[in-house]
């Protein structure tokens, strides 16, 4: 059989372009979570970024606008997430799932006007080297801005976590609120921060969807990538890099199974569709074998509620 | 230079409870003082305030003649004042050298010279690249102790700092202390432990309830002295037991008990035989982890042992889980209070509930009944003298003796015919292991049976009549009480074998 290089090279680049939403939204909640505040509310932050960045760039006609008004959107829930969790102490799983079924709802109600809308071109990189360059072209170049942004953020948050003092505090917040408070470390402001930062980039994910990817707006749908984007963050034992092949791993496998599903291949359909959690799944964990590891990046205090004694 | 510390009128008061009333201290560099008093003096309460954890409401603290004000530990920190928790404030998931680079402003590199010079000069051996979680509990105080270093410390408060150490990392913490104090650091010791204050403070403290009671020189005082002071009551002598009610009946006889684990970090038990009689104090002495905790599962029936070698009143019990045990009236209290004896969480009425009987009726139908558990309770509250009333607080406010006193209360109420306990004292201040032991005495004296496994030899001495040690999984030759002291209790603890000449 003969392969064309040049198809798969643009299948590799369709596989990327996927991965970008559950890339930016896990790394995200990646740092939320390792300042220890567990934000279940990850898909409602996603929908409402995909309504807000759409709904700004059909009135404002400009992208720009359109992209730092789904940031803001993102970052106005979390903070929504952040003042209830963190200032009034309320359950870090109720007011995350909370935070969901309001996303959800608050933009299908605000995106009443704009179904059947048709969305606006996006401006894509170097698109001619794209045409040029056989197999690596399509898988490296003629994508959007926040493409590469969402392939470099992992690797930058690994080295933040990893190598400055705010990434050090972040983690020690993360470890043991009581003692980073003892330590005179400011534990709410550094969660609220990390909160808002993860909104933020939840808010990009969503307009990812919904200016770039499918450039329109369809009722629901981040279709559940925010559960992915938690999922992978869990499964990748927080671990930025990790997070980033789950991620290719899911994407990957999606479009693969779809290819496989248009092939007529004799496998169930329902299995195919199954297919890139398990996989996704059955990676992450087996590149995330050793305990020990798994000891030293699990955020000790995930979920745990903290309170200054006065 | 001199560091003089001032305490004046410190009062901070939470709802139901003075947990500081009026404290005044002077303290002076070139001493150690001692701060000493049983749980719930106040003594944390003292030291959280004076690092800024927590706010007075009254009262005023001066260094060196200038008022201090101690919003956060960070002010603390800033004024050198140092201290090193109970609980440690470190991050178990970071590294040492990470670990204290959240508190300074320098480099890494920079900072990890100044750390081996610390290391050096006072002989600590730490490797600053590992994660807190694999440091002992000995290494971790020391990281505590270089990250109060390093802030180069007038003050500096230790709290409880040897209710985890072994016995050789508390003499490597009390040389190290006392080279600090020759280097001119004020050292402030909380503890509740008497030896301690007598072998390495100049002065000792006194408080009771919230007050300071007494301010004196340790060497103008005595064990019995301080620890009269430090209870408010003279310490009841507790008497030798009375013997008489030792029958010869057999209660409890475990034959050719073997227990082999899967999980290589237990114990293996080999070939384990005694009887016990009625109304007889078995005492199991040995050091901890050879064993004992192995036997207390098998015994209580948390683990249940294949072979049929456990008979209680003559019946056969090996193949009964603890609840059925305790309905044939044995009773137990393990060694770890909040994880295996009561869920912290629950208030102490839903724990008491926990021992349901058949004849207890604390269920009805499915439902609790609330009104007869709580009389239950309240009964127990009462009769094991738990300093308090309230049966809906949670048990996790219960300090420890008080806990342990409900644990061995909810367990006693039912009149078992034979209790076993492990380390029932542990970790418990002075007035409460008093109660304790006289509540053992007087369940022997009532002709009921115990089988106390116990780390604490002084312990064992005074309440066995027999004692035998556990090593490596096997039980030594049973040994009359009267026949035993320590030396020869310490010789066997290691595996020795005593010469009958």
């Amino acid at each position: 059989m003969n392969i064309d290089i040049n198809f798969i090279g643009i299948l590799i680049g369709a596989i990327m372009a996927s991965s970008v939403p559950l890339i930016l939204a896990a790394s995200g909640e990646l740092i939320t979570e390792r300042s220890g505040v567990l934000n279940l509310g990850v898909e409602g932050m996603m929908i409402i970024g995909a309504i807000s960045g759409f709904a700004l760039m059909v009135i404002t006609d400009n992208l720009f606008f359109a992209i730092i008004g789904s940031m803001l959107s993102g970052l106005l829930l979390s903070f929504i997430f952040g003042f209830l969790t963190q200032s009034l102490i309320t359950n870090h799983v109720a007011t995350g799932l909370a935070l969901t079924i309001f996303g959800i709802g608050l933009s299908a109600m605000i995106g009443k006007d704009f179904v059947g809308i048709p969305g606006k071109e996006f401006p894509l990189l170097l698109v001619n080297l794209k045409e040029r360059i056989p197999f690596f072209g399509p898988i490296f170049f003629g994508h959007s801005v926040i493409f590469y942004f969402a392939f470099l953020l992992p690797f930058v948050t690994n080295y933040f976590l990893k190598k400055t003092k705010i990434g050090l505090i972040v983690r020690a917040v993360g470890d043991s609120p009581i003692s980073a408070s003892n330590q005179g470390i400011n534990v709410l402001l550094v969660r609220y921060c990390c909160i808002l930062y993860g909104g933020a980039m939840c808010g990009l994910a969503g307009a990812y969807l919904s200016l770039i990817y499918t450039p329109q707006w369809i009722e629901n749908m981040t279709a559940g990538r925010g559960w992915i984007a938690l999922a992978l963050v869990v499964f990748a034992t927080w671990s930025p890099i990790k997070v980033l092949i789950g991620a290719i791993v899911f994407g990957g496998i999606t479009i693969l199974q779809l290819h496989m599903q248009a092939m007529g291949i004799r496998i169930p359909v329902q299995f195919l569709s199954a297919l890139p959690y398990i996989m996704t799944i059955v990676v992450l964990v087996i590149i995330s074998r050793d305990s020990r590891k798994i000891k030293l990046n699990t955020p000790t205090s995930l979920g745990q509620m903290f309170y200054k004694e006065k | 230079m001199n560091t003089k510390l001032k305490v004046s009128k410190i009062s901070k008061i939470y709802p139901g409870c003075i947990a500081n009333d009026n404290v005044s201290l002077n303290f002076e560099s070139g001493k150690i003082y001692a701060l000493l008093g049983e749980n719930g003096a106040g003594k944390s309460t003292l030291v959280k305030i004076l690092s800024g954890v927590i706010n007075s409401d009254h009262g005023q603290i001066f260094l060196n003649d200038k008022l201090l004000e101690l919003n956060s530990p960070k002010d603390a920190k800033d004024n050198n004042i140092g201290m090193v928790f109970q609980h440690f404030n470190l991050f178990e998931t970071l590294s040492v050298l990470e670990n204290l680079s959240i508190d300074s402003e320098k480099k890494n590199e920079e900072l990890r010279v100044l750390v081996n010079e610390i290391l050096r000069k006072y002989n600590f051996k730490i490797d600053l690249d590992v994660p807190i979680l694999n440091l002992s509990a000995g290494q971790k105080q020391k990281v505590e102790i270089i990250r109060c270093l390093l802030r180069n410390p007038k003050v500096l408060i230790m709290d409880e700092p040897t209710s985890v150490l072994t016995e050789q990392e508390t003499e490597d913490l009390f040389l190290s202390l006392k080279k600090f104090s020759n280097e001119g650091i004020l050292i402030i010791y909380i503890t509740h432990k008497l030896k301690e204050v007598l072998s390495l403070c100049d002065e000792v403290a006194v408080m009771r309830k919230g007050k300071v009671v007494s301010v004196s020189r340790t060497r103008d005082e005595e064990l019995s002295s301080l620890a009269n002071k430090m209870i408010g009551e003279s310490l009841i002598k507790i008497k030798k037991k009375n013997n008489n009610t030792l029958s010869s009946e057999e209660i409890l006889k475990v034959s050719n008990l073997n227990f082999i684990s899967d999980d290589p970090y237990e114990i293996n038990l080999i070939d384990i035989n005694f009887t016990l009689r009625k109304g007889e104090c078995l005492g199991i002495a040995g050091i901890s982890g050879n064993g004992q905790n192995e036997l207390f599962q098998i015994l209580s029936g948390e683990i249940i042992s294949n072979d049929s070698s456990i008979r209680f009143r003559n019946k056969e019990i090996s193949k009964l889980n603890p609840k059925e045990r305790r309905e044939f009236l044995m009773a137990f209290s393990p060694e770890d209070r909040i994880s295996q004896a009561a869920i912290p969480s629950l208030k102490i009425y839903e724990n008491v509930a926990l021992n349901n009987f058949k004849t207890s009726n604390f269920f009805e139908k499915g439902f609790l009944n609330e009104k007869k558990i709580k009389n239950h309770s309240k009964k127990i509250l009462s009769n094991f003298s738990v300093n308090t009333d309230n049966v809906n607080l949670k048990s996790q406010f219960l300090s420890g003796g008080n806990l342990q006193k409900l644990i061995l209360g909810r367990e006693l109420i039912t009149s078992p015919e034979l209790l076993i306990c492990f380390n029932p004292t542990w970790g418990l201040d002075v007035g409460a292991i008093n109660y304790i032991h006289q509540t053992l005495m007087q369940i022997n004296e009532q002709g009921k049976s115990i089988i106390l496994i116990s780390t604490d030899n002084d312990e064992l001495l005074q309440l066995s009549d027999r004692i035998s040690v556990i090593n490596q999984g096997k039980l030594s030759k049973i040994i009359n009480a009267e026949d035993v002291n320590p030396e020869k209790l310490g010789l066997l603890m290691g595996g020795g074998v005593i010469d009958k000449n």
